[in-house]
């Protein structure tokens, strides 16, 4: 029963529609192909929602979209998304190209700049010249193209590693020799399970499963290898000449 | 008053239709023009861009509780801050420096971000402030500015393109907005650089900084400053001063990113590393004077305190 | 604004096989302004142990201080050298002290105990700003680029490496880990500890 004097102020309720829901979103590009991986657990503070809910999708056969923050935004977004290509497809009869696609991206999400969507992107795949891209967003728009990059709740402990690894950082190479500029695919899938298994180590909300989706460019001598590896499974949509595979593992649960 | 009465009530049929219009409004994609291309500016079909808002009694405050980090540290979506850029006009033309690093928090979010926008091959526009903001309404007045040139058979002079700039974002003064830009260029007048915010200020001028290493930025620059600069020069003090931002603020760094503006256009001189231009100076580039800027370095062997290497292992 | 951030810094140490290294940068700033690139907050408590201080700039000294004090009255009253882990206990109760109005300090300690059979075994901890020990077999950090430093060290530590593999792991982990870190870096100092000397390096870091 509220008393007297808690009626005598008019009542304030914040409208409050943002949570988080965790996780980690990871890309990396390679010369002819990118890696664009997620964790699946999805948590709601101390709490596990699910031990799967997918944080990354394929758009078409060369862009594949990675959604991190407020996971009911993230799979609205997705879904928008996928609607925008779909017409495109049809006004077009082609998929849009993965720097159009960013665009799109960046216009959509500034459209609800003063409601945003409170998801980081991260959207990988293959340029039309044939090589591999990541491009990063923030929750209204601002986009830029990189080689790697790491989002979520364990983005502080992914990103310096990847710095290390994938740009060589604070390392100096030997004499008359040079870093390589571009991983090959098993290196960087070795990469990103070791970021992966150490983030779950240390962040509470970061495991369960991890789900890496490779897009390779066409042409990819790596093709084979992929078919070959066990638990990689194809899920390239039509018979085009990018191919989509993706590679599941598991993550400790506790 | 009947009127008045229904235009507040929650349960009268023009509430209702308000309601199902709203809703309707909601999506905002559904325009016939979103099937095909817009290039990437489908927002924008209705002439002017749509944005969608809370359905709240007060949606600033909204966003201002979501968004604003400086006034909640806590609050979710964090929109990028910390920033060191500069322009300014001497006797060759306008020379635009900035640094590329985006912080979140104490976390270095990005090492890479190019703080200047190519308006078109005359303009350019620096990035200090929300990221978004400044990449979404500078791309926005690129498309302007190409519509005034087939409108007019000429090009946009500065004045017109950075006041374009400044009237919208007027526009949504209170909304949140948060843009700290220099419209940079070349016209009819000659080398001119526009200072615009979001809070409507437009100022004209020689010499600009925006950023939270604009205080470190300025230092340098405004010893060094003449309108007699060489080309060299003057690309050389753009240089230096973002290098002692970069250096001393927390939130600056990373790379520096120099551009020189002519009469025929701007030019991309490069990217240098501020630690390597610290240890070992910006590279063999015109105007360096060789050696690094860090003050190890100038001291060294100077002092009782500072003995030269080779001395001290001996 | 939080204390913890005022003045920046971070400390990692890590064990190794019968060696164990503890390193830190060397950036001293006011918010977002560096003040000092030559900020030591690694102190030497034996010559086969030492402390990182990261925290409130002012309380690296008050704090490393009165460790002092107590471990010179331990040695004298008790005539022989404090072990890693009396100290650590010793940096924990003194911490709790101040339960109600704590030191903004996170102590990390690293060093080498004596074995009874004359050997060494590696030790390292790290406490929260009111004396929760945490005693870890791998490694420890603390400072404003803690989660940063857990990533990079669940990343490149493994068990059993040598003295020089050591301080390559850690210079590594600590660089990278302070390069994104806004509050971090301006230069690093390691101190590898083993049986028969201590290496101390001090590293090049990026200036911004």
């Amino acid at each position: 029963m509220p008393d007297m004097n808690s009626l005598a102020h008019p009542q304030q309720h914040q409208f409050n529609p943002y949570t988080e829901n965790g996780g980690t979103i990871l890309a990396i590009a390679g010369e002819d192909f990118t890696v664009i991986a997620g964790d699946t657990r999805q948590s709601e503070g101390y709490s596990i929602q699910t031990r799967y809910a997918p944080k990354v999708f394929r758009l078409t056969d060369k862009a594949v979209l990675a959604v991190n923050g407020f996971a009911a935004d993230g799979n609205m977004f997705v879904k928008k998304v996928r609607q925008r290509l779909e017409w495109y497809r049809h006004a077009h009869a082609k998929d849009m190209p993965l720097r159009a696609i960013a665009r799109l991206i960046q216009t959509m999400l500034y459209a609800r700049r003063f409601f945003p969507f409170y998801v980081y992107n991260i959207l990988g795949g293959i340029e039309e010249d044939g090589s591999g891209a990541v491009y990063s967003f923030d929750p209204v728009g601002s986009y830029e193209r990189e080689a790697c990059r790491a989002a979520g709740a364990a983005q502080s402990l992914v990103q310096p590693f990847l710095d290390n690894q994938i740009y060589f950082k604070n390392q100096t190479p030997a004499q008359d020799t040079s870093h390589p500029v571009h991983l090959p695919l098993h290196s960087v899938l070795a990469l990103v399970i070791d970021s992966f298994t150490g983030a779950t180590e240390r962040h509470i909300e970061v495991g369960d499963g991890l789900e890496m989706y490779v897009v390779l460019a066409r042409g990819n001598p790596a093709l084979q290898s992929l078919q070959d590896l066990p638990g990689a499974e194809e899920v390239t949509g039509t018979q085009a000449e990018e191919r989509v595979f993706v590679i599941r593992r598991d993550l400790k649960k506790d | 008053m009947n009127s008045l009465a229904q235009r507040f009530s929650t349960t009268s049929p023009l509430a209702h239709f308000r309601k199902i219009q709203r809703l309707a409004d909601e999506d905002e994609d559904v325009s016939d023009a979103a099937w095909g291309s817009q290039a990437g500016f489908g927002s924008l079909t209705k002439g002017v861009p749509t944005f969608t808002v809370p359905n709240l009694p007060d949606p600033t405050a909204f966003l201002r509780l979501h968004t604003d980090d400086h006034a909640d540290p806590n609050c979710r979506i964090k929109i990028q801050h910390g920033t060191t850029t500069l322009a300014f006009r001497f006797q060759g033309g306008v020379i635009v420096a900035v640094d590329s690093r985006a912080t979140a928090g104490s976390y270095v979010a990005s090492g890479t971000v190019k703080k200047v926008i190519e308006i078109n091959p005359y303009l350019l526009g620096t990035m200090a402030g929300g990221a978004a903001d400044c990449q979404y309404w500078e791309t926005y007045l690129g498309i302007h500015c190409r519509l005034h040139e087939l409108r007019n058979r000429e090009r946009i002079s500065v004045s017109a393109a950075s006041k374009y700039l400044s009237n919208l974002v007027y526009g949504y003064k209170g909304m949140g907005l948060s843009m700290g830009t220099m419209i940079c260029g070349w016209d009819k007048t000659g080398p001119t650089i526009f200072y615009v915010d979001s809070d409507g200020t437009r100022l004209k001028g020689d010499l600009f900084s925006v950023g939270s290493g604009s205080t470190f930025a300025y230092g340098v620059l405004d010893q060094g400053y003449r309108w007699d600069l060489t080309d060299e020069e003057a690309q050389e003090l753009g240089r230096r001063s973002i290098y002692a931002a970069g250096h001393r603020d927390a939130f600056s760094g990373n790379t520096c990113n120099l551009y020189h503006v002519k009469e025929d256009g701007w030019r991309f001189i490069g990217n240098f590393d501020i630690s390597k231009m610290h240890y070992e100076g910006p590279g063999d580039v015109p105007g360096a004077p060789g050696g690094g800027y860090g003050y190890a370095l100038r001291v060294e062997g100077k002092s009782s305190a500072n003995p030269p290497v080779a001395e001290a292992a001996a | 604004m939080s204390i913890m951030e005022l003045n920046g810094g971070s400390v990692i140490a890590m064990v190794g096989k019968d060696c164990v290294a503890i390193a830190s940068d060397l950036r001293l700033g006011n918010q977002a302004l560096g003040l000092s690139s030559n900020f030591q907050r690694i102190f030497p408590v034996t010559d086969r142990i030492y402390v990182g201080l990261p925290g409130l700039g002012t309380d690296v000294h008050t704090l490393w201080e009165k460790f002092r004090f107590r471990v010179n009255m331990y040695t004298i009253k008790e005539e022989r050298e404090i072990e890693p882990e009396t100290f650590a206990h010793l940096v924990s109760s003194t911490l709790y002290e101040h339960r109600f109005g704590p030191y903004f300090i996170e102590p990390v300690i690293a060093g080498l105990a004596k074995t009874p059979s004359g050997g060494v075994k590696p030790f390292i901890a790290a406490t929260d700003l009111i004396g929760c020990l945490n005693f870890a077999k791998d490694f420890v950090v603390a400072g404003t680029a803690s989660s940063k430093l857990f990533g990079m060290a669940e990343g490149l530590w493994e068990p059993d490496l040598e003295p020089e593999d050591l301080f390559e792991t850690i210079s590594q982990a600590l660089m990278n880990a302070v390069d994104r870190d806004a509050y971090s870096g301006w230069g690093c100092v390691v101190h590898v500890i083993t049986k028969d000397k201590i290496v101390t390096r001090t590293l090049k870091g990026r200036m911004d």
